[in-house]
């Protein structure tokens, strides 16, 4: 089949977006897993991980953090570290909770820099009371080297962002003595 | 061919143009009717005055509000609020997108955000995206 002109003249600017823009991919939890911390104090009693605020990424959209893929990456997180006994899906003696408040991404750029915020608490279940509890603030840029594709940097921009949120997490977890 | 042409300038136009969306999402156990003093930041870059909208559309909605540089207020308040507003080019400059953060004035845990999102078309003013984010999120 043979385009004609005016055909392929309306399909090429089409095609050149496509090409440069891409479709938006999920965040991986396995991108945002914190690097492993040391632990003053490692807890032998265990945890279960609850995340809100997380959004789901439509392939015509940004790459965002859903709720599944921020709690996977905490609770691998906190595996890595040792900082509890086990981490449960649900029930345990604490409860982190982990709400997803800010999530602030570039429209557009070559050099992409989100940012993110994310209120956690920590609540031991036998008293109800809140242990611990922090609003952190992250940011990562993606630079215009790190991938060819906005959308593709777009993602790595978030994925850095939750992996340096977690991070600040982690560390200041290994600090309590539950 | 002439109809595939058209189909690839049809989804390039929805890709391009999209639909407005508006969301809102509160921290567990968030409850934000009994803030009655509130503080907007001003984003260092902003020069639209999008903080003092913000304010003003609070004290509408019945709140004591102020509005400032600093990261926090001179004297206390119930909440804070942060903002970043986003622009774009379509014959005129216009806010394609708002997200507004309610952070406890005490502890800096945001409780609840709200989040505007409008292509071209579907523009409305500034005024008219304060006022529907601030909408979704104290709905």
């Amino acid at each position: 089949m043979i385009l004609s002109k005016r055909s392929a003249a309306a399909a090429a600017p089409i095609a050149v977006f496509c090409l440069l823009v891409g479709c938006a991919t999920a965040t991986k939890p396995e991108a945002m897993v914190a690097d492993k911390v040391a632990v003053a104090h490692p807890s032998s009693s265990d945890v279960s991980v609850a995340v809100s605020g997380g959004k789901e990424t439509s392939s015509a959209g940004a790459s965002q953090v859903s709720n599944d893929a921020f709690a996977q990456a905490l609770r691998d997180s906190i595996k890595n570290s040792g900082l509890f006994s086990a981490v449960n899906a649900s029930g345990g003696r604490y409860k982190l909770t982990a709400f997803i408040g800010k999530m602030d991404q570039p429209m557009m750029g070559f050099s992409m820099t989100v940012k993110m915020e994310v209120s956690y608490t920590l609540a031991d279940s036998r008293s109800n009371q809140s242990v611990w509890s922090k609003n952190i603030a992250s940011e990562y840029t993606a630079k215009a080297s790190a991938a060819f594709a906005g959308v593709e940097r777009l993602r790595l921009a978030t994925e850095g962002a939750a992996k340096a949120n977690i991070q600040q997490a982690m560390t200041e977890l290994a600090a309590l003595q539950l | 061919m002439k109809r595939l042409a058209h189909l690839a300038l049809l989804v390039a136009a929805a890709l391009l143009l999209g639909c407005a969306t508006a969301n809102s999402s509160r921290a567990p156990n968030a409850d934000l009717h009994h803030l009655k003093t509130f503080y907007v930041v001003r984003v260092p870059e902003d020069e639209r005055g999008i903080e003092k909208l913000i304010a003003k559309r609070l004290v509408t909605l019945g709140f004591q509000c102020t509005a400032g540089d600093a990261p926090t207020p001179a004297s206390p308040v119930d909440a804070i609020v942060t903002y970043q507003d986003r622009w774009m080019w379509d014959i005129t400059m216009y806010m394609i997108k708002l997200d507004i953060q309610v952070h406890d004035g005490a502890t800096g845990a945001i409780l609840a955000n709200g989040e505007v999102m409008r292509p071209s078309l579907q523009r409305k003013s500034p005024e008219g995206m304060v006022e529907e984010t601030l909408g979704v999120l104290f709905k």
